[in-house]
């Protein structure tokens, strides 16, 4: 002790100064004011998969909405003398590997056989379409049913769970014995039973989706409202005499959107399956008319022949499905950090 | 505060009772309250957890419906059927600050939205103008600056949070406040900050507390008179100097034997006194009633404790 204390310099007043206090300073927070939803998109922009998702939906979207326009063939224009030609693409035909030169499996050039002049992008069917209008459009069916669907879930969905759990007691209790019966029958059958009565087509397929889709979502808003009613905020805010529309208004649904965000987009690209593989099985959209599901069950049939009849539908299927399950994690993430491990 | 509380009564609690129904069991969680709270006083309630402190408070304030029993807030029965406008009018009296300062505040809103909410369900406030003024007025009566309004709960402390959830409740000029547990989720240091605050407040707007807690030395500094709790009935009730000086009830005795102090010797020769309810029933099957021992000294007991009571003191 005595040693330091030798070493150390003389320590005079002068050598100090008083440091500058201010009271009123003391609560101050420095930093930059975040709300949740801005705190959320920051954490989303830093998620590279998430961003994927984001670009590959918004282009698959504009395709969807752009590409039957972008050449001159409609989805229904048959021509029997150019039909099952593979791929072809100007410029891109040059490059061998690419496979988009209008020669088939079996080496022979197709467009040069049947003395066709054009391009189809993505070939042709075996009536002649062109397979690129029929792809694009039938993304937009595939698509338009999906969000209606996943729409449809999110209203029923929200509206049935929060019922549910904020009367609470009887109404619960009845409400959850629906769900469980509704849970109990086969979805399929259902499904099936409902296209069976009602002509098939988009409207009866977007039905038959959301009779039993909307229960998941049912379910998760009933759990979150049930932790969030009896939370002291709530209880707070009933205290200052507030009436049941502000509670739901102002303070549940602005806690469970986040929930309901992440469930509707996983909820999407479930309907895109499901209407998928009910086209597949014959149950859902009829022809001329096209989704994606249907396109693939065509081409399935020569699949070992004509193989581009099947690869570019399935491309754009699991691109989409792909990109909406990559954007659901990204916002589970962004909403609720703590669930990632 | 002692001239005070000879005055009139604020809140008058009458044979209060909450029973909960779980499964075919009946829980009775406050059974058979009876008490006064004078104007302008701090009323402490203290007693170990799930004894019905919490439930009281929540009863008292309508956040739940009473199984029985009547609560009478300044002439007035608070419980029974009422109209809206009677509703709003008994929601700007009496007002609640909470236990979790995390969880009392709701995260999508920001300060200024949550402070005003009462501001905003009652009217008070002519335009946007003066809702901000009042905002701006509340956070610094709360020790908090204006530049906190636009921020989320998030970004504060616990004491802050706290300190938001009073200025909550402050925003429709309540004259009754009861604070549930209001320090025990806190930092000890923060503690003495939001007692301090809330003995400020009383002075200056001559608020009446109902203070539950369970840290008896807390309890003690804040209030002018404690009840004891225990099993949903209150066993003891006096000035808390009294209390503190002379408990006659054993469950207080228990309670207050728990209390340790930061003196080695004090702590030494410091013996826990048990209380068991089993043993202490009477043997007679006589119901202990609340009798006045001494001038505004209530103990739970029989006729015949209550007449060793008498000739002892």
């Amino acid at each position: 002790m005595s040693m330091r204390q030798e070493q150390l310099p003389d320590l005079t007043d002068d050598m100090f100064q008083p440091a500058d206090i201010d009271s009123s300073k003391n609560e101050e927070i420095a930093g930059e004011s975040t709300g949740f939803w801005k705190d959320a998109w920051r954490r989303l922009r830093k998620n590279l998969g998430a961003i994927i998702g984001i670009v590959i939906i918004v282009v698959l979207s504009l395709l969807a909405i752009f590409g039957p326009m972008m050449n001159e063939y409609s989805y229904h224009e048959q021509d029997l003398m150019r039909a099952k030609l593979p791929a072809k693409v100007p410029g891109l035909e040059n490059v061998g590997f690419l496979g988009l030169n209008g020669v088939d499996i079996r080496g022979v050039d197709q467009y040069e056989a049947k003395g066709v002049d054009e391009y189809f992008w993505f070939g042709t069917d075996e009536f002649g379409r062109d397979q690129w209008t029929r792809v694009w459009q039938g993304t937009r069916i595939s698509l338009f049913i999906a969000l209606a669907a996943a729409f449809i879930d999110f209203v029923i969905g929200v509206a049935y769970g929060g019922i549910s759990a904020f009367y609470g007691g009887r109404v619960d209790n009845i409400l959850q014995r629906i769900i469980e019966v509704l849970v109990g029958i086969p979805n399929l059958i259902l499904i099936i039973l409902f296209i069976l009565i009602f002509e098939p087509g988009i409207l009866s397929i977007i039905l038959a989706l959301a009779v039993t889709g909307w229960i998941g979502m049912a379910r998760i808003v009933r759990g979150q409202v049930l932790k969030l009613k009896n939370q002291e905020f709530v209880l707070a805010s009933r205290t200052l005499g507030a009436s049941d529309g502000r509670v739901i208004g102002r303070h549940l649904i602005p806690n469970v959107l986040g929930q309901i965000i992440i469930t509707t987009m996983f909820t999407i690209p479930n309907a895109i399956f499901f209407e998928a593989f009910l086209s597949f099985i014959g149950l859902g959209i009829r022809p001329p008319e096209a989704s994606l599901g249907s396109i693939i069950n065509n081409g399935f049939s020569s699949l070992q022949i004509y193989p581009h009849l099947v690869l570019y539908p399935s491309i754009v299927i699991s691109l989409l499905m792909i990109a909406f399950n990559l954007v659901g994690d990204g916002l589970r993430d962004a909403f609720d950090p703590k669930l990632r491990k | 505060m002692v001239s005070v509380m000879a005055n009139e009564k604020l809140l008058e609690i009458k044979n209060l009772k909450q029973h909960f129904k779980v499964g075919k069991s009946v829980v009775k969680a406050v059974d058979g309250l009876t008490f006064d709270i004078y104007k302008g006083e701090t009323f402490g309630l203290v007693g170990e957890s799930g004894c019905g402190k919490s439930t009281t408070g929540r009863t008292i304030i309508r956040l739940y419906d009473a199984t029985d029993g009547e609560v009478i807030f300044d002439g007035e029965n608070v419980h029974g059927k009422k109209n809206a406008k009677e509703l709003k009018k008994f929601n700007r009296k009496m007002q609640m600050i909470f236990q979790d300062p995390y969880a009392s505040l709701n995260p999508r809103m920001t300060v200024a939205d949550i402070i005003a909410e009462g501001i905003d369900i009652h009217g008070l406030a002519k335009n946007k103008e003066e809702r901000m003024a009042r905002v701006h007025e509340l956070l610094e009566t709360v020790g908090l600056n204006k530049e906190h309004a636009n921020r989320y709960p998030h970004e504060f402390s616990g004491g802050q949070r706290q300190r938001i959830g009073i200025a909550r409740a402050l925003a429709v000029d309540p004259e009754f406040i009861i604070a549930d547990e209001p320090i025990s989720a806190l930092d000890v240091s923060i503690q003495a900050q939001v007692v301090n605050l809330m003995k400020k407040l009383q002075r200056e707007k001559g608020l009446t507390y109902l203070f539950i807690a369970h840290d008896l030395s807390m309890v003690k500094y804040i209030s002018d008179r404690i009840g004891v709790m225990y099993q949903g009935e209150i066993v003891e009730l006096a000035d808390s100097d009294e209390l503190y000086a002379d408990p006659l009830h054993p469950y207080t005795q228990s309670l207050l034997s728990a209390i340790p102090l930061p003196d080695p010797e004090y702590e030494r020769s410091r013996t826990r006194k048990l209380y068991d309810s089993e043993d202490y029933a009477p043997k007679s099957g006589e119901k202990r009633v609340l009798r006045e021992v001494k001038k505004g000294h209530w103990v739970a007991c029989t006729e015949e404790e209550y007449e060793q009571f008498m000739a002892t003191v």
